[in-house]
């Protein structure tokens, strides 16, 4: 039962075509000082789905997500972002990295908010150094503040906000390009849990937008909820993969069993 | 007491304000070289290339275990017994930048890697780009961490223009020597002059302690972030375009 590892995480949906992947990984591999904590791991993240990503820490998920913006070069394999080839075969095609970037919003465990800024600063920065006019970056931070429920404190500093507010505020500047996948690596991990209901309901209104979206989490009723597909990793391949269903109720892996019953999935 | 001032000082103010005026113009030229130059040195340190760090470890070594003193006379005494003859000005502003490059360089290179490495992965997977994650996120941060370090190698830098007087810099030691030697009243003279240091400093530092208090608290300093947040509060005062049915709008404007 190897065979889901290397199935495309994509192949299970119903309906979108392949050439309708935000994202597809092909044959990634990754390696430090020797040491492979990627092989041979095929994703694909339909337009408009959620794919979450499941596993025990050291995994490699976090390397996954830093292969697909390229702030990690991957040793071999093919990634494609917004049906452009941007690495191959361990060399970088894509030229424009910034321009990848902006198709491509990512959202970190511990916020990473510029802490000179305030958050509506934050969510401005990126727009103007893409070329955004002034005013429009501001009104479109604005709106989003506004979205994601913390614009009361627009001009806060990230220090003086809670932890849930600050990611809120880093999904907002996330989004402030307009990226056609959002990235999420384990977004509640350092919340509490208020905070985190915070952040799950919005990333659940995302979700309900449409938003396409590559998540890894620990929050596995969460992951149920909103996920087209689960996949889990286990040092550094894809044990399984498909329907939330599949891989969280009925997992074929032993691996997947004994990661779950450790998670203490209830249901 | 009022035995104490013989010194017709009335007759010196013209002289005493022209050699304040020097003492200013030497810290603030020295001053503003250092911090280029050691910005320099840092990045050097900073940089991914051996023989660049190499270089720059060896500039800041040499220039903080050599004393300031002997700077100004190698810059106005050696390099003159070597044909390279500079004015007074320049070989003393020359001497104070190279030495206050050579701690400033040690500040700014920590105060750079202090910036934690989300900061710099944060603005690449933002698109920012080297220029832009420098200027607007390292930068910025270093700053408010280098401030404190940095205010202190000012103060520093302006008593140690008095070092000048040994190269007749005509600042307020050399005017104060001038002075002694028309009056002799060493106290009297050198007690003023030393005054005149302290009106000079004291103010200034608890000035520079302002500013670092107001930068910790995020102040927004510089006129187009005041302008950029004026701007912000009278978009968040204004209603969200409104009503249950807008919401969809928003939603579609936002994604
Ligand atoms: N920059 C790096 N240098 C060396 N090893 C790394 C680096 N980043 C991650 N690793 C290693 O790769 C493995 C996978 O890490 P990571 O992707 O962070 O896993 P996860 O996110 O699933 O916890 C771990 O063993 C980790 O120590
Ligand atoms: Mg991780």
């Amino acid at each position: 039962m190897t065979e889901p590892a290397t199935t495309t995480a994509g192949t299970r949906t119903t309906s979108p075509s392949p050439a309708d992947a935000v994202v597809r990984i092909r044959g990634l591999r990754k390696a430090f000082d020797g040491r492979t904590v990627l092989d041979d791991v095929n994703l694909e993240v339909a337009r408009g789905s959620i794919v979450s990503v499941i596993g025990q820490s050291g995994g490699g998920k976090t390397t996954l997500m830093r292969c697909v913006n390229l702030l990690e070069s991957p040793d071999a394999g093919t990634v494609e972002v917004a049906g452009e080839v941007v690495h191959q075969d361990g060399r970088r095609v894509c030229r424009d990295l910034p321009r990848l970037r902006r198709t491509v919003g990512m959202v970190f465990q511990r916020f990473n908010l510029f802490p000179h800024l305030t958050a509506v600063e934050n969510v401005v920065l990126a727009q103007r150094t893409a070329g955004v006019p002034e005013q429009e970056a501001l009104e479109r931070a604005v709106t989003l503040l506004r979205r994601v429920g913390v614009a009361h404190r627009a001009l806060a500093q990230p220090e003086q906000l809670s932890g849930g507010e600050q990611q809120r505020v880093a999904i907002a500047r996330a989004l402030a390009l307009r990226p056609e996948v959002l990235l999420f690596d384990e977004p509640t991990s350092s919340l509490d849990p208020e905070a985190t209901r915070e952040v799950l309901s919005v990333m659940r209104e995302l979700a309900a937008d449409g938003m396409t979206m590559l998540l890894v989490t620990h929050e596995l009723p969460f992951a149920r909820e909103v996920s087209d597909h689960v996949v889990f990793v286990d040092r550094g391949r894809i044990v399984e993969a498909g329907s939330p269903r599949d891989v969280l109720d009925n997992p074929a892996q032993a691996r997947t069993r004994e990661f779950l019953a450790a998670y203490g999935s209830a249901s | 007491m009022s035995g104490f001032f013989q010194v017709p000082w009335s007759d010196y103010r013209p002289d005493l304000t022209a050699a304040l005026g020097r003492t200013v113009s030497y810290t603030v030229v020295s001053f503003a070289g250092a911090v280029v130059l050691g910005l320099a040195v840092a990045l050097l340190r900073l940089s991914r290339v051996w023989p660049a760090r190499a270089l720059a470890a060896v500039y800041t070594e040499v220039f903080k275990n050599v004393p300031l003193l002997a700077i100004i006379f190698l810059s106005y005494f050696g390099l003159a017994s070597a044909g390279i003859r500079l004015d007074v000005f320049t070989a003393g502003c020359l001497s104070l930048v190279v030495f206050y490059a050579a701690y400033l360089s040690e500040i700014f290179r920590s105060a750079i890697s202090g910036v934690h490495a989300g900061q710099t992965e944060a603005g690449e997977a933002l698109g920012l780009g080297r220029a832009g994650i420098f200027g607007h996120v390292v930068l910025p941060q270093a700053v408010r961490l280098a401030l404190a370090g940095t205010n202190t190698m000012l103060v520093d830098l302006l008593k140690s223009t008095s070092l000048l007087v040994t190269i007749s810099a005509a600042e307020l030691m050399s005017e104060g020597r001038l002075i002694t030697s028309a009056t002799f009243r060493a106290l009297e003279v050198y007690l003023v002059i030393s005054a005149v240091y302290f009106v000079l400093c004291y103010p200034l530092s608890q000035l520079l302690l302002l500013l670092e208090r107001k930068v910790r608290a995020g102040v927004p300093l510089s006129p187009w972030r005041r302008r950029r947040i004026r701007a912000a509060r009278a978009l968040l005062a204004a209603e969200p375009a409104a009503g249950p049915g807008a919401g969809t709008d928003r939603k579609e404007a936002a994604v």
